[in-house]
């Protein structure tokens, strides 16, 4: 390899075919007159235009459209020439971007010196030249996956501690898979999770690939709505009911003055329930089109079959909290729920979280939100990565859908992960992370393969980082509903 | 021989020796040795590449006094099945160092049969040529009367030795083919000038007679930009449609040492402004001529009055962009250079083409 040219953070190096590099590879660039070298990592690689390739490609081709190429003939060529020619013609252009530089073997952030092109040699570097491996001793190891032949990436899970993450890539990429990678990390080092599980797809994280009971079995706590998720009107905080009301079902503001005021009234009788609310909102003192609004949205709740009267059927979820204070998850299952209940649901945990945040009954929460644009309006986004990171939420989405999430969320973001884009439109509003330059998120990102992910931010120390996400002993369910079944299965079923 | 060329030392043949009949997959063992001579005194030079990589020539051309009378022959296509062989040989100059020049040489031979093209491509060959090795070549020669006014220790001047290292090989491979080649038509890049420092008078004879024996007709080509006739130029003097051929008579044989072997012709094959001067051996009777150029224009693609066999045989033997870098890197490795990065490569693979990642 040898160095080229360098413009701003962008350097170029020439590789000969006999040089194995890939993209994401880290590149040394020692000078070693001056002790120093530029640590470069390879986003992109294209052909080195040589002049006059294009004549001695047209020469070589074997097409059959012009004649030179319908010729046979020999050559002789007693200086192997040829093979020279090759290996030129084979040379690669690798764009890399400076990622730090080094002086006397430390690493040091800024101030590139610009190294000799004369004499400077240019190798490989391996991540873990990079990135300290934490051990069980003095840290809390989290495994991702491989890096190279061999090679596994381990980071440390605390890197996930007080920080905002986002998962995203296309459909089907692994983007749930690494959600549940981090979950269970969190979990084995004793962390409280909870997830707002969209589809379902969470469920069964405490059983293994044979369906059968896991290490985490006894951590993992399934919420389902109506079945074992059912909450009274007490449990409720006025401040959550009515952010449901106004902001869901839309109450306008006369009609939620007048909520209040039931409310306070039945709070008084000690009569906070469903059934009472129907009878106050019936007898209220009060002008017709607001005695209509209010019912229309006593039937929504009344409807969503989320509400009970019976407190013994109520769910606690204070208690469920308490069950995985010492590392476990909650798992809201959200499949084959409304969007209306979706947000009612949600508002009512994230209300309860913040709750239990301010009375220090919790320390922390990790909340992993997929698709969170579903069920969580556009003004809670600011509230989730401000406000409620203050009181410890720790929030990663996951999402598909790139701009559903706000760009000033990307500003604040501390770790990204990115699986396959194809359409280079979607990584626009990835590009705008304060963690990541365009070029190498565009780049590197659009010829991921399956199950690789580009790690950026806090987690690899803001080394952008590929690594195939390993594979986890769980229950995916994560699998795409299918009408055609695989054609092996079949035939056998057949037979049978 | 030096050891790190894993060459055989086989070859049968000394060069020049027309008389053996001699196979062209066994290049004279003094082409290669001279190559491998003159690669040895490269090492631990320092390389200093030309700015112009790209200066190859393979003709051989010279101004020409102007011509009195012409005569026209007007030409039908004769599809009477003929072989077609053509030679063509290039040469470029890779880059200089302190004592001499580096060059690279390469010879292509093209052959038409009725139904297909073959090629055979010989070369390319790299030479250091210094003042040493200019001695030789002028030995090889068997010539010592002209060009001897190089100083001991200068620099071999770049043009003449490049042509004469071209010219070696070229003629050595004419001389082949002129041997072995029976009942054809041979095309040749350049003239039947004879007497220059490059071409005695008597190899050219010993090659038109070789090539007579053996009943084949000897075409050479090339493009004629200064020869004109009263202030015209030649191209414009053929109103006739094509293809014919310009015969240009009394053409003066001799000028200074030089000799014309050939009667020379002005070719128009095809309509359009191209037309190129035709040398054929002046020993055969002009309707040989007319002949033997029918059956080519019967038997070969003619483009833009050029046959096509010839064209490929050039094609065949000038070098690319890449093969100069190539060959550059060839030298560089078997010469074991110690500066190599002095021959910028970035420059040479990127040049002003180099573009920025966003570009
Ligand atoms: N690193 C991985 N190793 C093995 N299987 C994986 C990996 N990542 C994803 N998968 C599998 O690929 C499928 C799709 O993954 P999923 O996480 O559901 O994708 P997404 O959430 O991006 O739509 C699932 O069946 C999952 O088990
Ligand atoms: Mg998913």
């Amino acid at each position: 390899m040898r160095l080229y040219k360098k413009e701003g953070a962008t350097v170029q190096i020439i590789s000969f075919p006999n040089e194995k590099v890939r993209k994401g590879d880290y590149l040394a660039i020692e000078d070693s007159k001056r002790e120093e070298s530029l640590i470069v990592q390879v986003i992109d690689m294209e052909y080195a235009n040589i002049p006059g390739i294009l004549e001695e490609l047209l020469r070589n081709c074997n097409g059959d459209s012009s004649i030179e190429a319908s010729i046979e003939g020999e050559d002789v060529d007693p200086f192997e020439v040829a093979a020279h020619v090759r290996y030129i013609q084979d040379a690669r252009l690798l764009i890399c971007k400076i990622r730090a530089s080094t002086h006397k073997g430390k690493l040091i952030p800024t101030g590139f010196a610009l190294p000799a092109r004369s004499y400077a040699r240019i190798r490989n570097i391996s991540v873990s030249e990079l990135l300290p491996c934490p051990s069980d001793k003095n840290g809390y190891p989290m495994r991702l996956g491989e890096i190279a032949e061999k090679k596994h990436l381990d980071v440390d899970v605390r890197a996930l501690d007080g920080a905002l993450n986002i998962i995203t890539g296309k459909k089907g990429t692994g983007k749930s898979h690494i959600a549940k990678l981090l979950t269970l990390s969190l979990i084995s080092h004793g962390a409280p999770v909870v997830i707002l599980d969209l589809n379902g797809e969470y469920v069964r994280l405490g059983q293994n690939t044979k369906g059968e009971p896991n290490e985490f079995y006894s951590k993992i706590h399934v919420l389902t709505p109506k079945q074992n998720f059912k909450i009274t009107l007490e449990q409720m905080r006025i401040r959550v009911l009515l952010n449901i009301l106004v902001n869901v079902l839309h109450l306008p503001g006369t009609s939620a003055r007048e909520f209040r005021r039931i409310w306070h009234f039945l709070e008084q009788k000690d009569a906070l329930t469903i059934e009472e609310l129907g009878e106050a909102i019936k007898n209220w003192r009060c002008n017709q089109h607001v005695r209509d609004a209010l019912f229309s949205r006593y039937y929504t709740l009344l409807n969503s079959g989320l509400f009970t009267d019976n407190p013994a059927q109520a769910t606690s979820l204070e208690d469920s909290l308490d069950r995985v204070r010492s590392g476990g998850a909650i798992v809201l299952n959200l499949q084959n729920e409304s969007t209306t209940n979706r947000h009612i649901l949600v508002e009512y945990v994230l209300g309860k979280l913040v709750e239990l945040l301010t009375t220090w009954r919790l320390r922390a929460i990790f909340l992993f939100a997929e698709e969170a644009h579903l069920y969580l309006r556009e003004t809670y986004w600011d509230d989730i990565v401000t406000r409620m990171r203050h009181f410890g939420v720790f929030t990663t989405f996951i999402t598909n859908q790139p701009d559903t999430i706000r760009e000033n969320i990307y500003r604040q973001v501390d770790n990204l992960f990115v699986l396959n884009f194809t359409n280079e439109h979607d990584l626009d509003p990835i590009s705008r992370a304060a963690r990541v330059d365009a070029c190498t998120v565009k780049s590197i990102v659009r010829d991921l393969l399956p199950h690789h992910c580009l790690v950026l931010g806090k987690v690899v120390n803001d080394f952008p980082i590929i690594v195939k996400i390993r594979n986890l002993n769980v229950q995916m369910m994560g699998q795409t509903r299918l009408f055609f079944l695989n054609k092996d299965l079949q035939v056998n079923s057949i037979k049978r | 021989m030096n050891a790190q060329f894993p060459i055989a030392t086989t070859l049968k043949y000394n060069f020049p020796s027309p008389k053996e009949t001699l196979q062209l997959h066994q290049l004279p063992k003094h082409f290669i040795e001279l190559s491998l001579q003159s690669l040895k005194q490269t090492k631990h030079q320092q390389i200093l590449p030309t700015k112009k990589t790209t200066t190859q020539f393979s003709t051989h051309q010279r101004p020409q006094p102007p011509i009195p009378t012409t005569e026209l022959l007007t030409l039908t296509p004769n599809p009477t099945t003929t072989n077609i062989v053509a030679i063509d040989v290039s040469s470029v100059k890779l880059g200089e160092t302190k004592t001499g020049i580096l060059l690279g040489v390469r010879g292509a031979v093209v052959w038409k049969n009725p139904d297909h093209y073959r090629y055979l491509r010989l070369g390319p060959f790299p030479f250091h040529i210094t003042r040493h090795i200019e001695n030789r070549i002028r030995r090889l020669y068997h010539q010592n009367h002209a060009a001897s006014y190089l100083q001991e220790n200068s620099i071999p001047q770049a043009y003449f030795i490049q042509s004469r290292l071209t010219t070696l090989l070229e003629r050595w491979i004419q001389s082949s083919i002129a041997h072995t080649t029976h009942n054809s038509i041979i095309l040749w890049d350049g003239s039947l000038t004879a007497g220059t420092t490059e071409t005695s008078v008597s190899t050219m004879q010993e090659l038109l007679a070789t090539a007579r024996s053996n009943r084949n007709i000897i075409l050479a080509f090339s493009k004629m930009t200064r020869l004109s006739l009263q202030g015209f130029r030649l191209t414009d003097l053929i109103k006739h449609t094509p293809p014919c051929l310009l015969r240009i008579k009394e053409y003066t044989d001799c000028i200074g040492p030089l000799r014309l072997m050939g009667n020379v012709y002005v070719a128009k094959f095809t309509k359009g402004s191209f037309a190129f001067r035709m040398d054929a051996d002046k020993q055969l009777p002009s309707v040989r001529v007319v002949d033997a150029v029918q059956n080519l224009l019967g038997n070969d693609l003619i483009l833009q009055s050029y046959p096509e066999t010839l064209r490929l045989a050039h094609i065949f033997s000038t070098f690319t962009a890449i093969e100069v870098l190539g060959l550059q890197r060839c030298i560089i490795q078997k010469s074991n250079l110690k500066v190599v990065t002095k021959l910028n490569m970035h420059r040479l693979l990127f040049g002003r083409f180099g573009k920025g990642p966003e570009g």
